[in-house]
């Protein structure tokens, strides 16, 4: 590097450098990227996971098996069912107590039964309740001098929605939980290492140097930038490597629909975490020594805290309402986008709000850093920070 | 040359300093002693800008001082800090650059100065693996990486060894040689005589003297020691227009009110018996220090 950089931006290099060749904090990164990948490849391996069961019958059962194998299958294409005909009951009841068999098919004082070693599976026992139901219900009806048909007209329900389908809806759901998770995870771990990095340059007194050397206000600009940078790094690779393997499951197809969200949400994250960097590093700023940090900070991250909470339990109205109230429509925004139906303006308006409440944010974080970096010898309050003269 | 004018500084009902006046000149190694207390990091972080002053006004080269003239003095605050987990070369050009040098400039720099100081092996290490003088070495480098205009430098010496401090004291000659004024605090009154063209002491935020050190020494009181054959104990008794401060046995310490009262003591010594030493005590530093911070 031989041209000559602003303060702030060699502050910013030393802020990424030092972070990406932290141990800690690679392998805490490559770990959570695992954990994603792991989530996706097991939720590919169960859903194309074929399940098969052995179910046995004496040969009065027979029929009734066959049909709860048949039933097994409609309801699930996944779901396999093969049926074994033993010589009696006594056969049978070995069989599934020597694990050779997951369930026994039975007829016992006119009702049927199906028992299993320590349970049935569900999907048997659904198999089985509808079958024997269907069967049933055919000979009473028949014996009535009716057909199931007539009987059940007009008794079914569809269930449908206006907006989306049911898998998008549950896919949003899940997605904007993911994502509202790693931003509260993102803002509180980067923003608790920044302020741990202002207390440790306020402790070690290296501080003083560097405000002898360029404007404290360069300072905080460098290390609320670099952090900003790391983290929204991060975010998007996250997100990045979830889509990725999203499209390789079965909800691959949904694709298409979240992407645009997922770029309104780093975008809204991109402004968010500047704020509460910036109010991390004046927390940090606060404290004298590293001790003191989780007393200056606990404000920041209960507040954090119920952005994320309310964010998760708010519905209907208020989810609405205060999808623009920055901070929640920070993560409520963009989980409305993936539901679907939200009109370009809404995000617009709900980013304006959110980028004021960050200029606030940056003029306070500022404003206290500026005033309580150089004091040393026990915390600094909030009030006497903010009325001090620099 | 550094001036300081009437300096106060106020934390709240607190005087940290208070009407604080002297000067740095160019090419002179200037002492700055007192208590913990005192005031001397107060003022010293007013020179440097990282706090604000109350009152008073600081000129450079005559002007009054602005904050691009601050950023080309080296300093060394008084508690040591560096990042313990970089590495000392990268951590030295992070602060070069901070002084707007380009990083192969810093670089270089900071080579030279570590080579001078025996480190340059250590250059890839960590600052927290050093020993702790050397930790103060690689300190003081980043006070003189960016061709400092002024040193204020705050206990320089503080926790060196003899050879480390024999280094930092060649280091600092080669700035007052080139030319720039260099301002250091220190509790070491000896080092600080030995060493030191000027020096300023200050007491509960004021300056209580200021000046050469033999300045300092003349505007101390006039002593005379006399040592006799027999017991000086009639010296208590004598009038003569002294002050006895000590006897001793056979030795009498005095002080001088006025110039020549002593000559009848020594007329009235010889006429009682032998006299085997009479002269004039010049005050160690240290007294003086004791006697203008009292």
């Amino acid at each position: 590097m031989s041209t000559r950089q602003p303060a702030w931006a060699v502050v910013m290099r030393r802020e990424v450098v030092a972070k990406v060749t932290d141990k800690s904090f690679v392998v805490g990164t490559l770990v959570t990227l695992a954990l994603i990948v792991g989530m996706l490849g097991l939720q590919v391996y169960l859903s194309d996971r074929t399940k098969s069961y052995d179910v046995v019958a004496t040969a009065s059962s027979r029929v009734m098996a066959d049909d709860v194998a048949h039933s097994a299958t409609a309801a699930d294409d996944k779901v396999r069912v093969t049926v074994r005909t033993v010589p009696d009951d006594a056969a049978a009841r070995a069989a599934v107590h020597g694990g050779d068999a997951d369930a026994w098919l039975h007829e016992s004082d006119g009702a049927w039964v199906v028992t299993g070693r320590t349970q049935v599976p569900d999907a048997l026992r659904t198999a089985a309740e509808q079958a024997v139901r269907t069967a049933v219900l055919a000979d009473n009806a028949a014996a009535a001098g009716t057909t199931v048909e007539a009987l059940e007209r007009g008794s079914t329900v569809t269930v449908t929605q206006l907006v989306g389908d049911k898998d998008r809806t549950d896919l949003a759901k899940a997605v904007g939980f993911a994502m509202a998770f790693l931003f509260y995870l993102a803002a509180i771990g980067f923003g608790l290492t920044l302020a741990g990095s202002v207390v440790e340059e306020k402790q070690s007194r290296i501080v003083e140097i560097i405000a002898a050397a360029i404007p404290i206000r360069q300072l905080l600009l460098g290390k609320v930038l670099g952090n900003s940078i790391l983290a929204l790094a991060q975010m998007c690779l996250y997100a990045a490597v979830g889509l990725v393997g999203l499209s390789f499951t079965s909800l691959g197809g949904l694709l298409p629909g979240i992407t645009g969200p997922i770029v309104w949400f780093v975008g809204f994250f991109a402004v968010g975490f500047l704020a509460v960097a910036c109010l991390y590093a004046a927390a940090g700023a606060l404290a004298s020594r590293s001790e003191d940090l989780q007393n200056t900070s606990m404000p920041m991250t209960m507040g954090l805290v119920i952005v994320f909470l309310g964010a998760m339990l708010a519905t209907g109205q208020w989810q609405v309402v205060l999808s623009y109230v920055p901070p929640f429509s920070a993560i409520l925004m963009p989980s409305r986008m993936l539901q679907g139906g939200v009109p370009l303006w809404e995000p617009l308006v709900a980013l304006a709000g959110l980028v004021a409440f960050c200029a606030v944010a940056i003029v306070v974080g500022e404003r206290i850093y500026r005033r309580s970096l150089l004091k040393t010898g026990g915390r600094v309050s909030f009030r006497a920070a903010w009325s001090a003269a620099d | 040359m550094l001036q300081l004018r009437d300096l106060t500084r106020r934390f709240g009902d607190i005087t940290a300093v208070d009407g604080v006046s002297f000067d740095v000149s160019d090419g002179q190694l200037t002492g700055f002693v007192g208590g913990n207390g005192a005031g001397k990091t107060t003022t010293m972080r007013m020179v440097m800008g990282v706090l604000a002053r109350d009152e008073g006004t600081i000129l450079w080269n005559g002007a009054p001082v602005t904050v691009h003239d601050q950023r080309r003095f080296g300093y060394m605050p008084e508690e040591r800090g560096l990042y313990p987990k970089q590495p000392v070369l990268d951590q030295l050009a992070y602060l070069g650059e901070l002084h707007g040098m380009t990083g192969r400039d810093a670089r270089r720099s900071i080579m030279e100065q570590l080579e001078r100081f025996g480190l340059a092996d250590r250059a890839k290490d960590r600052v927290e693996k050093l020993s702790l003088g050397n930790q103060q070495r690689v300190q003081i480098i980043a006070a003189l990486i960016a061709e400092p205009a002024a040193l204020i430098l705050d206990e320089p010496f503080s926790g060196l060894d003899p050879d480390a401090v024999d280094s930092m004291t060649d280091i600092l000659r080669e700035h007052t040689v080139r030319g720039i004024p260099v301002l250091f605090s220190s509790h070491q009154l000896d080092l600080v005589q030995r060493l030191c063209d000027r020096l300023t002491i200050m007491a509960r935020g004021r300056v209580v003297a200021s000046g050469t050190v033999s300045e300092l020494q003349a505007g101390g009181p006039t002593r005379y020691k006399l040592t006799l054959g027999g017991d000086a104990g009639w010296v208590r008794d004598a009038r003569h227009g002294v002050h006895v401060v000590d006897v001793d046995g056979p030795t009498a310490l005095v002080e001088i009110v006025q110039e020549g009262t002593e000559q009848p003591l020594l007329e009235e010594a010889m006429a009682r018996g032998p006299v085997r030493e009479f002269a004039r005590v010049i005050p160690a530093l240290s007294e003086i220090y004791r006697e203008v911070t009292a």
